[in-house]
């Protein structure tokens, strides 16, 4: 198991490699031009030509992609200037040149600092670590309670298959699965939070109950709903494939009762296919729903991103990006363990 | 031992411990009675260093915490400049090319680790150095236009700084200097008598040098001034608290320009008059950035005023103009106010189709603007809370003429605009409804707008269904703020949607906009016009006057004859407020109001409880 584990982390780096080039590319290609969004109303092109050289973005492409690289291994950024000319290849290099292998430049740490927002000026890593809390606080009860609930639920309508119940269940996710989730923040945010004052309208504090009890549960509430019709469809033929095969019915016939059947054996076959959405889902607790943020005024990564790409800080859009990237890698890798511990049938090759 | 108690003594312990507990109290309960003001704003703010930023909402919050040396006086309308950290204003001496500012003495910064327990008053030098801050290429400054091509010797300093990587902030410079420890003498390039404007900019303020320095890794987020507030706490992009800054000298409100007959003036009189302000403590703002929220949270009591109510609800607060009842019933009051801004749609002047001088390109412009349907946008897109723009100069403006109509250029009129298309050619040769140029060759326009805002899309539509009346046909194309930023700059689009908000309150901030060589800066349509070029470097030199004036006026004219740009409207914003939000008037070159608000808290504490 841990050579498995060791390789698996190994092919990380090819893989994170990729979305790194990917990431690249695409703000390259498709992203606006950071400069004129910070230069003001009233720029001539000097300006802008300095804001661009400042940020490293007037710089040849390999030169960029040997800054991204070396922002990534170290979370530090260093300016054009603090690169000193060097003829030849230095050993201890570890920027841009030694990633790039571009005109060979030698880094002067002492002049590199932690990369921060184009916008606020603000440390990149302290803006994820800030806005994860929030993120988390909102996003954790809602896997939990979305996969309980939806587990709990198929569950139920598979053993009930065929009947109007399941019918008529089936009909209500498929509604309500056909309306966006903004309708619903919206909806509710006026009725159970203006209208009926059941729920704060939005707000957050520093205090972490506070925010669970007050100002979480309506958001939570509301993820949890657009999300459970979506995952009891789902999780429901998960069940309805177990409950189909050979060993259910040598359960049935061996005078199994039909609970025990369902508890016992279907539910702990079904779990595998239910592991591997949840895995699938969880990369995305870490990042948040930025509407629910935006909404809610929940100082979250979601919201956070939101505003960063709306204003084109590029340094804060990557870093999301990437820091999502390693944790779907390291969540997948985790997942894969889990089977294990889930089904004794797993190995590992 | 016995320990015996009588009446009295039991009545001298109680009264002890009722003295003791009234005592301890005290504190608690002048911590409880603190005037506490809460509101949103529409957009996250970017930090707080006044060289660095330009977004409004940081503008608001650096207007309180630091000082320009000039400001408005909060109730003269038209606005009027009063000094601020200086003892006079200015007067321009060798034809509006040098301005002595004498600093009052006794004004201190906040306090803040950086002066190390002493008081830090504010002297010249300070005024010197922030000028400077503003072309150090390292600050990447949005405002350096300010002092670009403007003080002497400061240029020349810039482009070293360029070249060795290092701005210079000892090396005397001629433009810049220090008379002694409390006046400045500011030496300009060109006569310009606007600069008492960029005086009284939120931006233009001093700053402590060892405060800039101490913080260099993060000035955005330790700002430290001379103003009524200190940033007390912020979480960014989620809660901005300011509280008074005790070390502040006060401000009184100026009454002398109150006008008797507004009843916002009046009620601002009788809260504020000879108050030393500001009277709030604490002022906890909340950037929103959803309308719906925003709109509820005000609605719910959870901010005690709403600037800017978002459009898409003015129909539930104003229904058919009037507060309404439910609203009314609260004692809610709503402040109307036009701000200094207009909105347009540039033409773009290189386009080969629709850009150029020729009669028959100007006969295509014109036609599309009479083709536009403005009453439409007015009453259905703003929801009736515009005016139509007369020319780009809003009201209020210094050079703005009441009196200038451009109707006949403006007013929506089909069949004007049908018989200017065909006099020139543009008519349909192949019967499919659609206007061939005069060449003969299809002619099918694109207008670019903000994806990012609802309104715009449906400002396209309109210019799709207005155009398609007259035979022409129109594709709108959504596009992000950046790449609209970056395509009007360079010139790749033809139509695209635009808006300007007043830097300073003189018609030259928005007719600069068509000057020739602003090009590729803030001169977006492209339009260069030799004429108009001319009245605008003549515009530089003339003080206000019924002179300039004149010269605005042709300006203004020649826009409407050439149209580089259909003019569109001026926005109607409608602020609420809860009856216990004393003495508001919404200033409209000033972004916050609140240094100026008091608060009834007995009032606040009982609705909000």
């Amino acid at each position: 198991m841990l050579a498995y584990i060791v390789r698996r982390l190994w092919q990380m780096f090819p893989t994170l490699a990729g979305v790194v080039l990917l990431i690249f590319f695409l703000f390259n290609a498709v992203g606006g031009d950071p400069a004129l969004v910070l230069a003001g109303k009233i720029t001539n092109k000097e300006q802008i030509e300095n804001i661009r050289k400042q940020l490293g973005v007037d710089q040849p492409y390999h030169v960029q992609l040997g800054y991204f690289a070396f922002e990534i291994a170290t979370g530090f950024t260093c300016t054009y200037k603090s690169f000193t000319e060097s003829k030849s290849p230095a050993p201890d290099a570890k920027g841009p040149a030694a990633d790039a292998k571009a005109p060979e430049k030698k880094a002067d740490n002492s002049t590199c600092q932690a990369v921060r927002s184009w916008a606020t000026n603000e440390e990149v890593p302290k803006i994820l670590t800030s806005r994860i809390g929030p993120t988390l606080t909102v996003m954790v009860p809602v896997l939990i309670l979305e996969t309980i609930l939806g587990v709990i639920l198929a569950i139920g309508v598979a053993y009930v298959r065929g009947t109007l119940t399941d019918r008529m269940i089936m009909m209500i996710c498929t509604f309500a699965m056909s309306i966006s989730f903004l309708v619903y923040i919206i909806v509710a945010q006026y009725y159970f939070g203006f209208k009926w004052g059941m729920f704060p309208v939005q707000g957050w504090t520093d205090s972490f109950w506070k925010n669970f009890t007050y100002y979480a549960p309506l958001p939570i509430m509301l993820a949890v709903f657009v999300g459970l019709a979506p995952a009891l469809r789902l999780y429901r033929s998960f069940f309805l494939d177990e409950i189909n095969h050979d060993y259910v019915r040598t359960a049935r016939a061996k005078g199994l009762g039909e609970k025990t059947v369902m508890m016992k054996h279907v539910l702990r076959n079904a779990m595998i296919p239910i592991l591997t959405n949840v895995g699938i889902a969880l990369p995305g607790i870490f990042v948040g729903s930025f509407l629910l943020e935006t909404f809610f005024s929940i100082p979250g990564l979601g919201r956070e991103i939101l505003v960063a790409v709306n204003r084109s800080d590029f340094p804060v859009i990557k870093a999301a990006t990437v820091y999502l990237a390693m944790i779907t890698m390291i969540i997948n890798l985790a997942v894969d363990v889990a089977y294990k511990a889930v089904d004794p049938r797993v190995t590992f090759k | 031992m016995r320990f015996s108690v009588n009446g009295k003594t039991c009545l001298r312990w109680v009264a002890g411990l009722l003295s003791a507990f009234v005592f301890l109290s005290l504190p608690i309960a002048s911590a409880a009675e603190k005037k506490v003001l809460r509101y949103a704003f529409r957009t996250a703010e970017d930090g707080f260093d006044p060289m660095k930023v330009y977004d409004r909402y940081s503008v608001g919050i650096i207007e309180n915490i630091f000082e320009a040396p000039l400001t408005y006086d909060w109730l003269a309308r038209p606005v009027k400049l009063i000094p601020q950290t200086v003892e006079a204003i200015p007067v321009p001496e060798d034809n509006g090319t040098r301005y002595t500012l004498r600093f009052k003495r006794g004004i201190y910064f906040a306090d803040d680790p950086v002066f190390n327990g002493q008081r830090r008053e504010l002297v010249a030098k300070d005024m010197e150095y922030s000028i400077r801050r503003f072309r150090d290429p390292a600050n990447r400054s949005p405002y350096e236009w300010l002092f670009e091509n403007k003080v002497l010797g400061l240029d020349e300093l810039a482009e070293k700084a360029k070249k060795t990587g290092k701005f210079d902030y000892d090396t005397p410079v001629e433009g810049l200097k220090v008379l002694d420890k409390y006046t400045l003498q500011i030496k300009l390039k060109s006569p310009d008598y606007n600069f008492l404007y960029f005086l009284a900019m939120p931006n233009v303020v001093a700053v402590a040098r060892e405060a800039i320095e101490k913080y260099k890794d993060d000035t955005m987020g330790h700002p430290v001034g001379t103003g009524p507030y200190m940033l007390k706490e912020w979480t960014r992009r989620s809660k901005i608290v300011l509280e008074k800054n005790p070390g502040y000298r006060g401000h009184v409100m100026s009454t002398e320009f109150a006008d008797p007959n507004d009843p916002w003036d009046r009620e601002a009189v009788k809260a504020l008059a000879g108050k030393t302000l500001p009277l709030i403590d604490r002022v906890e703002i909340y950037p929103i950035e959803q309308e719906q929220p925003r709109y509820l949270a005000y609605i719910n009591l959870e901010h005690d005023f709403l600037e800017e109510t978002p459009f898409e609800f003015i129909e539930q607060v104003l229904p058919n103009g009037k507060l309404a009842p439910s609203l009314a019933k609260r004692n809610v009051s709503v402040f109307r106010e036009e701000q200094m801004e207009f909105t347009y749609d540039l033409f773009n002047m290189d386009d080969p189709v629709l850009g150029g001088y020729s009669p028959d390109k100007i006969a295509l412009r014109r036609a599309m603007v009479l083709a536009h349907d403005r009453g439409q946008e007015i009453d259905i897109i703003r929801r009736r809370q515009a005016i139509p723009a007369q020319s780009p100069v809003p009201p209020g403006v210094v050079g703005y003429d009441p009196k200038f109509n451009s109707s006949f250029y403006l007013d929506h009129n089909l069949a004007r605009a049908k018989a200017l298309l065909d006099m020139y050619g543009y008519v349909d040769r192949d019967g499919d409804g659609v206007r061939e140029a005069p060449d003969g060759k299809p002619m099918v326009l694109t207008y670019k707008y903000n994806s990012g805002a609802q309104d715009q899309r449906q400002l396209a539509e309109l210019w799709a269904k207005s155009l398609t009346e007259v035979g022409i046909k129109l594709d709108t194309v959504a596009v992000q703020f950046a790449d609209m930023l970056k395509d009007k700059r360079v010139g790749k689009y033809q139509m695209a949607s635009s808006a300007w908000i007043a830097d300073y309150p003189d018609a030259q901030n928005f007719l600069q906009l068509y000057y020739g060589p602003n090009v590729e800066q803030s001169n977006e349509a492209r339009f260069k016009l030799a004429d108009y070029d001319k009245l605008y470097d003549k515009s530089l030199t003339l003080p206000d006057s019924p002179e300039r004036n004149q010269v605005y006026r042709e300006m203004n004219r020649l826009l409407l004859s050439y149209a580089p740009v259909r003019l569109g409207v001026h926005r109607i914003f409608s602020h609420l407020l809860y009856p216990w939000v004393k003495g508001y008037k919404k200033h409209p070159i000033l972004f916050t109001s609140f240094r100026f608000l008091d608060v009834d808290t007995a009032a606040q504490k009982a609705a909000t409880q």
